[in-house]
């Protein structure tokens, strides 16, 4: 498999061993497409993003993977009870990755984490949906 | 003198509520009430940004300012509010996202929603 397939579904496979303050059932996706009334529970969607590839030494190149992890689920109330710990989620899945190989890829070393999108507001005010978007980068040289 | 546009809108807006609206339930909570409302705007559409793609269905009802009465207070939508529309057997569940008066002189409702459950019967 590619190596930024193989990548993501390292992190499909810790974001589900992992315990994390509501459970995850992480999921990888080419084309994640879902319907509004399926997102009535968690989902947790790990989507392959860029590939940036660079010479590193002599005999070897670097790959530098981004791969989309997304926090998704639609609230009932809009009040902040209930969205607080869907950001907690979040940062709680950011943390588990920061500074650690994958346990099945371990290739692959974290270079960094970045939440570009923290909160979709335009899927609060439209979908009544809380979205978060992180994107994980690992290094791998081959 | 009487504003016969006002007069004209509101004869037309009794001639709609009478013959072109279904019964649909409107839920806050608890409290629910049978209202008639037309079947305005229906639109699929899909949410491309933020990695996931979400598809949704849009709806808008046109409901009589004056039918919308929660717990016997007359009120007017909130968003989170949910319209349950039965049709051939299953109730569908539309979520309100947003809300404006239809005509100049506030006498009807368009309340957006999104469609957010099927239930079968």
């Amino acid at each position: 498999m590619a190596v930024i397939t193989d990548i993501a579904d390292a992190i499909v496979a810790e974001l589900n061993a992992a315990t994390f303050s509501q459970p995850v059932a992480a999921v990888r996706h080419y084309l994640p497409q879902f319907d509004l009334k399926e997102m009535q529970t968690l989902h947790v969607t790990v989507v392959p993003k860029a590939v940036v590839l660079a010479s590193s030494d002599r005999s070897r190149g670097q790959g530098d993977y981004s791969v989309d992890v997304a926090v998704q689920k639609k609230f009932e109330t809009e009040a902040n009870v209930e969205l607080d710990p869907l950001m907690n989620l979040a940062e709680e899945i950011a943390d588990h990755f920061r500074g650690r190989r994958l346990v099945s890829y371990p290739n692959a070393a974290w270079l960094k984490t970045e939440q570009n999108v923290l909160y979709a507001p335009e899927h609060i005010d439209e979908l009544r949906q809380f979205t978060s978007v992180l994107t994980l980068t690992y290094r791998v040289l081959r | 003198m009487a504003d016969l546009l006002e007069r004209g809108s509101r004869w037309l807006e009794d001639q709609r509520t009478k013959h072109c609206t279904r019964d649909v339930n409107y839920v806050r909570g608890a409290a629910s009430a049978v209202v008639r409302a037309t079947v305005g705007r229906t639109e699929f559409k899909t949410d491309d940004g933020e990695t996931v793609r979400i598809e949704f269905t849009d709806r808008d009802f046109l409901v009589l300012s004056a039918d919308l009465v929660l717990a016997g207070n007359p009120t007017t939508p909130e968003r989170g509010d949910k319209v349950r529309e039965t049709q051939d057997g299953m109730v569908y569940v539309f979520e309100v996202m947003d809300w404006r008066y239809s005509d100049p002189y506030r006498k009807t409702f368009r309340i957006e929603t999104k469609l957010v459950g099927t239930e079968a019967i």
